[in-house]
């Protein structure tokens, strides 16, 4: 009998919850008859239980107290922003030379193609007097990332993009920085795998991956369609991108991918041939000026990640 | 217009802070609940919350669609706790305080001092705090899953999840718990009450 009773104690705590099988609901209501002891256990279990939810008092906070709360955990999340000068000062100069960077491919682009005609006359004289600032002030980032020795960070896109397609070039980690690279390397002669962005309900895929001065130049390919994916790409669930339109003639778009921060996947994607960009426009504008993190966390992207030259992987995608 | 919680945790993870706050306000209630019977101090309580929801911010891109948001946020709530709790405990016992209580300790055995006169406490005023009393007093891990299960509604396959340890261990601290509870509270069973 003891040790029946023992086998019952066991499955008591379950019994009053309810959530023995009914063989074992049975045998114990069939026990508990038949045994004083385990009777009493199972009462006793019963009432505690009862005084339990019944006389319980859950500790509750006044209204006041959740305000202030709220309100301190807002300047905690300001607070944890980079603070430190040595981060500051990080922050910034990824900013800048991610600026730089942008114009330089911008007008790259634009001298080589000829397409002086795309911008507006009123404001081509403020591009060329920014670009001519940005490149005194910047001579050694530009020595820096682009070394006058290698020809091949020049940045030259095809002179046509494929409608309705889009071409997308991605910046393939140059030769000088191979030994670092974890990442596989990307040449002309590799076939890779074709990945798909799934913009929402529509799939893009990258097709004609091929190298031209460093760059992966792909297209964004999808049938019967005259828009193309706009603000956000969500590339495998990770990797965002973002849509900057400059002026509201230009031919092009430069899409900036970031990581979400998890893992070291970043990519800076120019994305060119894009008819409707309206729409998207409107959305960029929208979120940049309604998310407060957004330009923020776009910007303040570690400088290792937002080196396209470590190496951009396409089957990562 | 009001987000659905799907719509304010993708926004989050796409740097949009102000899906923050809605998410706070529908879940400050049930944290704060978890911190202050956990940590059995309201101040403590405070920096566990903030705790919790800074993490709950900086984490959220590692939420994964296979829980639900809730089950994930008691999984870090209950998680902040405990670790304050074993730190706050491991500074005390450096700085040779382990003689001091808690407000909740000291509840607790002015309970049991007083539960000597069953008879007195009729009131059921007094009877919750006895009962408060007693769930305060079983240790961290017992009192942990008396919370989940009996006040939070949590399955034992919900709370065995957030404590990261198997359905049997939950089910025996449970049993465990209940029996010390039962001796605790064995002077307040009568007729009156239950």
């Amino acid at each position: 009998m003891r040790s029946k009773c023992h086998k019952i104690e066991r499955l008591v705590s379950d019994y009053i919850d309810g959530t023995l099988s009914e063989r074992q609901t049975a045998d114990v209501t069939s026990h508990i008859h038949s045994c004083g002891v385990c009777k009493r256990e199972v009462a006793d279990l019963k009432k505690t239980k009862h005084l339990l939810k019944n006389f319980y008092t859950e500790p509750e906070a006044s209204d006041t107290y959740y305000a202030q709360f709220a309100t301190q955990l807002q300047q905690r999340i300001e607070e944890s922003a980079p603070t430190a000068t040595y981060q500051r000062i990080a922050a910034a100069v990824t900013r800048f030379g991610w600026q730089l960077r942008t114009q330089v491919y911008r007008y790259t682009d634009c001298f080589r193609l000829s397409r002086f005609i795309s911008i507006r006359q009123q404001v081509l004289p403020y591009y060329v007097l920014a670009l001519t600032m940005l490149m005194l002030i910047a001579t050694p980032f530009l020595l820096t990332h682009f070394p006058l020795d290698n020809g091949s960070d020049s940045v030259r896109f095809p002179s046509t993009a494929v409608h309705p397609g889009v071409t997308l070039g991605v910046k393939q980690e140059n030769a000088a920085s191979h030994d670092i690279g974890t990442r596989r390397n990307l040449n002309s002669e590799r076939k890779t795998e074709i990945p798909s962005v799934d913009s929402g309900s529509d799939i893009w895929k990258f097709t004609n991956d091929r190298v031209v001065d460093g760059y992966i130049f792909t297209t964004l390919h999808k049938e019967s369609s005259d828009r193309v994916p706009n603000v956000a790409l969500d590339i495998d669930s990770e990797l965002l991108t973002y849509a900057e339109f400059p002026a509201q003639d230009a031919t092009w778009v430069q899409l900036t991918g970031r990581d979400v921060l998890t893992d070291r996947r970043y990519a800076l994607l120019l994305l060119r041939g894009i008819n409707t960009r309206q729409h998207a426009h409107q959305e960029y504008e929208r979120k940049r000026s309604e998310f407060r993190g957004f330009s923020h966390n776009l910007l303040d992207v570690p400088l290792e990640m937002m080196s396209v030259e470590v190496g951009y992987d396409l089957i990562e995608l | 217009m009001d987000r659905t919680e799907a719509l304010l945790i993708a926004d989050l993870c796409e740097g949009d802070e102000t899906a923050l706050a809605p998410l706070i306000e529908r879940y400050k209630r049930m944290v704060y609940r978890l911190a202050v019977q956990i940590t059995k101090n309201s101040a403590d309580a405070d920096d566990v919350m903030q705790e919790t929801f800074i993490k709950v911010y900086r984490s959220i891109h590692t939420f994964r669609k296979d829980a639900t948001f809730e089950t994930w946020l008691y999984r870090i709530a209950v998680n902040e706790a405990l670790n304050f709790v074993k730190r706050r405990d491991r500074r005390k016992e450096n700085s040779l305080e382990t003689a001091a209580e808690s407000e909740y300790e000291s509840t607790v055995r002015h309970s049991a001092q007083v539960a000597n006169d069953p008879h007195a406490q009729a009131e059921k005023s007094e009877l919750r705090q006895h009962v408060t009393a007693a769930v305060n007093s079983l240790p961290l891990k017992h009192r942990t899953v008396v919370i989940l299960h009996e006040f939070e509604g949590l399955t034992h396959a919900e709370i065995a999840s957030i404590l990261n340890c198997s359905e049997g261990t939950v089910r025996s601290r449970l049993h465990y718990a209940r029996k010390k509870l039962r001796t605790l509270l064995k002077p307040y069973m009568d007729a009156r009450t239950v």
